[in-house]
């Protein structure tokens, strides 16, 4: 495992993407407020560019105290991506499957020196 | 004997120390050379000596090609943009706080905080706009991608929409066939 150097920060903007490919691993590096992101590029269904579909906010339902309803709404703090083939939806955190966190895609390791930006793989 | 001949003598002398058996009868070491075996172990490689020597330069050879190996590359396949955020105009503004105004209410069940004549002149306004920017070229979903809208929701104001203005479904198929839209 070695630090590789993808760009320097200033160069990635909030909400992008980089899709990047180091010896035989395809990885996907997520800027999301300020935090980065990195992992594995083949999706845990059929193996789909899992980190290059939509970014979604997290869906949340919100209750009333006698547990009504109040209807859905898009978390204004979780945020997933969607792999684009079959809607895999991952946690853009985690990595994990949203509706079965065992499945995980893999997570690699961001290092911030200064301004620049390394994945660790 | 010739000068020929005692050379000759020489080499098969040689030859024959080279291809006597090094280890016992049975093929295994000698007690000499099972001592000789350990005594190597225990002291290791001398420095100065022919191997020393063969090892360092064996090191240096490999450091030198280590070396010399190109560092794995990262190599950007595809740079995915950020979805694009609102132009922030004053009236954009406004306009993004009327809506999270309205959404509030709705999730707080105060559903009469906009009265109706409220709603339909939205409703109206939103409407004409939104064509107008279509006719224009401007095309964008009429529903953003932060936004909780049920296919309810959706075909309970499409079916009020047509009715507001006295069409079928039918007619809205007609036409969006006859138009390609
Ligand atoms: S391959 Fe990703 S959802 Fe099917």
């Amino acid at each position: 495992m070695a630090e590789q150097f993808v760009c320097k920060s200033s160069e990635f903007k909030n909400g992008e993407r980089q899709i990047i490919r180091i010896g035989e691993e395809e990885i996907g590096v997520f800027k999301h407020e300020d935090e980065y992101f990195a992992y594995s590029n083949f999706c845990l269904h059929q193996g789909g560019p899992a980190c290059e579909g939509l970014t979604i906010a997290r869906v949340e339902e919100h209750l009333r105290a006698d547990k009504t309803s109040m209807g859905l709404s898009f978390s204004e703090k979780d945020m997933n991506f969607v792999c684009p083939w079959h809607g895999y939806e991952y946690d853009m955190r985690t990595g994990a499957h949203v509706a079965d966190p065992k499945v995980r895609l893999r997570k690699y390791d961001i290092v911030k020196k200064g301004d620049d930006i390394y994945v660790v793989a | 004997m010739s000068s020929h001949e005692a050379t000759k003598s020489l080499k098969k002398t040689a030859a024959k120390k080279a291809l006597a058996p090094k280890a016992g009868a049975d093929g295994d070491p000698t007690p000499a050379q099972k001592a000789a075996f350990a005594k190597a172990m225990y002291e290791g490689v001398k420095p100065g000596i022919k191997t020393a020597r063969k090892i360092a330069q064996e090191k240096s050879d490999k450091a030198k090609s280590d070396a010399e190996k190109p560092v794995q590359k990262v190599e950007i396949l595809r740079k995915i943009a950020a979805p694009a955020t609102p132009v922030e105009t004053p009236d954009t503004k406004r306009a993004l706080q009327l809506a999270a105004d309205i959404e509030k209410a709705t999730q707080d069940g105060d559903f009469e905080r906009f009265q109706p004549e409220a709603q339909q002149a939205l409703i109206g306004a939103l409407c004409r706009l939104y064509s107008a920017n279509n006719d224009m070229g401007n095309h964008f979903g009429a529903v953003g991608q932060r936004s909780a809208v049920t296919a309810t929701d959706v075909m309970v104001l499409c079916g009020a929409l047509l009715k507001a203005v006295d069409l079928q479904v039918f007619e809205l198929g007609l036409w969006q066939s006859w138009s390609s839209r």
